[in-house]
């Protein structure tokens, strides 16, 4: 997975930034990462946007990256807990979806 | 540096109007207003508004309340800031009179929503989120952000479901006694906990509701009895993911910060507080943020009462937007008109021992924009 990591400081993220938002000195680079986490947390979404109604009830889940740190918004392709080690199952519409890994 | 002073504050009921317009509801807030600080000659309106445009499709909201009330061709602005709409609208009254520009300046804050659907509100709300972004696809919403936030919260606390209950429910005893206030119907905490679920562990009760409503106030360089001892505002991370503590919304926090730098007081100075409960995760939050509580700590003083009309640290004697109501561009303003009445001793709830300081906070977006003013009875 790609993320961006500050050149002058530690921080990180899955957005990219024009300056860094931390140390608001260095710039943001690429850097490629496993997609391989753990559930941050989450939540069951039972009422959701006209464009989304057709697939509710369904688990939005903010996971923490094992490789840095660094956390992603994810849809989850069945229920979670906070804990649960999951990995990438692959993109859709621009959405990462994530499954529980074995 | 120029004092500015409330000279006069009005508000409608909140709730279900099918029958009245934006505009109708608009003015009505605005001649209360008016009346009340003796129609003072007026040199700027603002208007503070969200969806107008997206599901009412109406616009020019200031020159309308200008014309209509036959103000004079005087300069008028509509101000967006999501929920903070209200709040940011305030703000720029008040920075226009301390710029020396305006003497007396009008402020309203208006939303129309009950003639919409829930699914085209929740669409529209939706453009208070970064919509160009992994997230937003992912089908995150305003509520699911606040579901996510509440229950990695119970993990690392000793919080539960029922504690976001008791906010839902002292928001709901406050609103009993406030004519305003659009739900004023008894509610008990099991039937609270029980609720139908939006995003877990957030029920119907911990979401605030859709709204028809307006609220205005009459801001001035004058003299009057309550004073805006202070005004400061701050912008925050747009997406959950670019949040480096989920369980602190750094935009409450630092508009809090500045807001009692400039008033040079701090939260124990407080004496009665209106926040942007939106869910009952934020109230929950907000008061750590603003550092009425402990961080992680929220909870406990929710759970001994401390935010109760009758606790040391009252938070809400409006009802709150869970249940005063939460017409969007209204409610920064709806926010100080509880409190004007507070620090004038007529406010419903009315809290024991004169009121001096009193604290609104206004969020917008999952965290985007915060407004904090600190009025004060002198």
């Amino acid at each position: 997975m790609k993320i961006f990591a500050c050149t002058s400081c530690d921080y990180h993220s899955v957005t990219s930034k024009y300056t860094c938002p931390k140390c608001q000195q260095g710039k943001l680079q690429e850097k490629e990462v496993s997609t391989k986490g753990t559930v941050y947390s989450f939540t069951d979404i039972h009422v959701a946007p006209a464009e989304f109604a057709h697939i509710a009830p369904y688990t939005v889940a903010l996971i923490e990256l094992d490789e840095a740190s660094v956390k992603v918004t994810a849809r989850m392709d069945s229920e979670v807990a906070i804990g649960d080690a999951v990995d990438l199952k692959g993109l859709e519409e621009g959405a990462f979806i994530y499954t529980k890994a074995n | 540096m120029t004092n500015v002073y409330v000279h006069g504050v009005g508000m409608t009921q909140f709730g279900t109007f099918v029958d009245r317009t934006m505009k109708d509801l608009l003015l009505d807030a605005c001649i209360q207003a008016l009346n009340e600080a003796g129609n003072p000659k007026v040199d700027a309106v603002y208007v503070g508004n969200f969806m107008g445009g997206s599901i009412y499709n109406q616009e020019i909201l200031g020159a309308i309340v200008a014309n209509e009330l036959g103000l004079g061709f005087i300069p008028t602005a509509k101000v967006e800031g999501a929920c903070a709409s209200g709040g940011i609208a305030v703000r720029q009254g008040v920075l226009g009179i301390q710029s020396g520009e305006y003497e007396t300046v009008l402020v309203a804050g208006v939303e129309k929503m009950k003639h919409a659907s829930t699914a085209d509100v929740t669409q529209a709300i939706n453009a208070a989120m970064d919509n160009d972004s992994n997230e937003k696809r992912a089908g995150l919403t305003f509520p699911g952000f606040f579901g996510v936030l509440a229950n990695r919260y119970f993990f690392e606390t000793g919080a539960s479901k029922k504690h976001l209950a008791m906010v839902a429910l002292k928001n709901r005893e406050n609103a009993i006694q406030n004519p305003l206030a659009q739900f004023r119907k008894p509610a008990t905490l099991e039937e609270i906990m029980e609720a139908r679920m939006i995003t877990n562990p957030l029920g119907l009760y911990d979401c605030s509701p859709m709204t028809d409503g307006a609220a205005a106030i009459v801001l001035s360089s004058k003299k009057s009895p309550v004073h805006v001892r202070s005004s400061a505002q701050s912008s925050g991370p747009t997406q959950m993911q670019d949040a480096d503590d989920l369980l602190s919304i750094p935009a409450i926090r630092e508009s809090g910060r500045l807001a009692y730098k400039k008033a040079g007081v701090g939260p124990e100075d407080i004496d009665v507080v209106e926040i942007h409960d939106c869910f009952s995760m934020t109230e929950m939050l907000a008061i750590e943020e603003l550092g009425f509580f402990s961080k992680r700590e929220g909870w406990k003083a929710i759970e001994e009462g401390r935010t109760k009309v009758t606790g040391d640290k009252p938070v809400n004697t409006s009802g709150g937007l869970l249940s005063r109501g939460h017409p969007i561009g209204a409610t920064g303003i709806s926010q100080l008109y509880q409190l004007v009445h507070q620090l004038r001793g007529t406010a419903p709830n009315q809290v024991a021992g004169n009121p001096r300081l009193a604290l609104a906070q206004n969020l917008g977006g999952t965290g985007s924009y915060s407004v904090v003013h600190i009025l004060e009875r002198v």
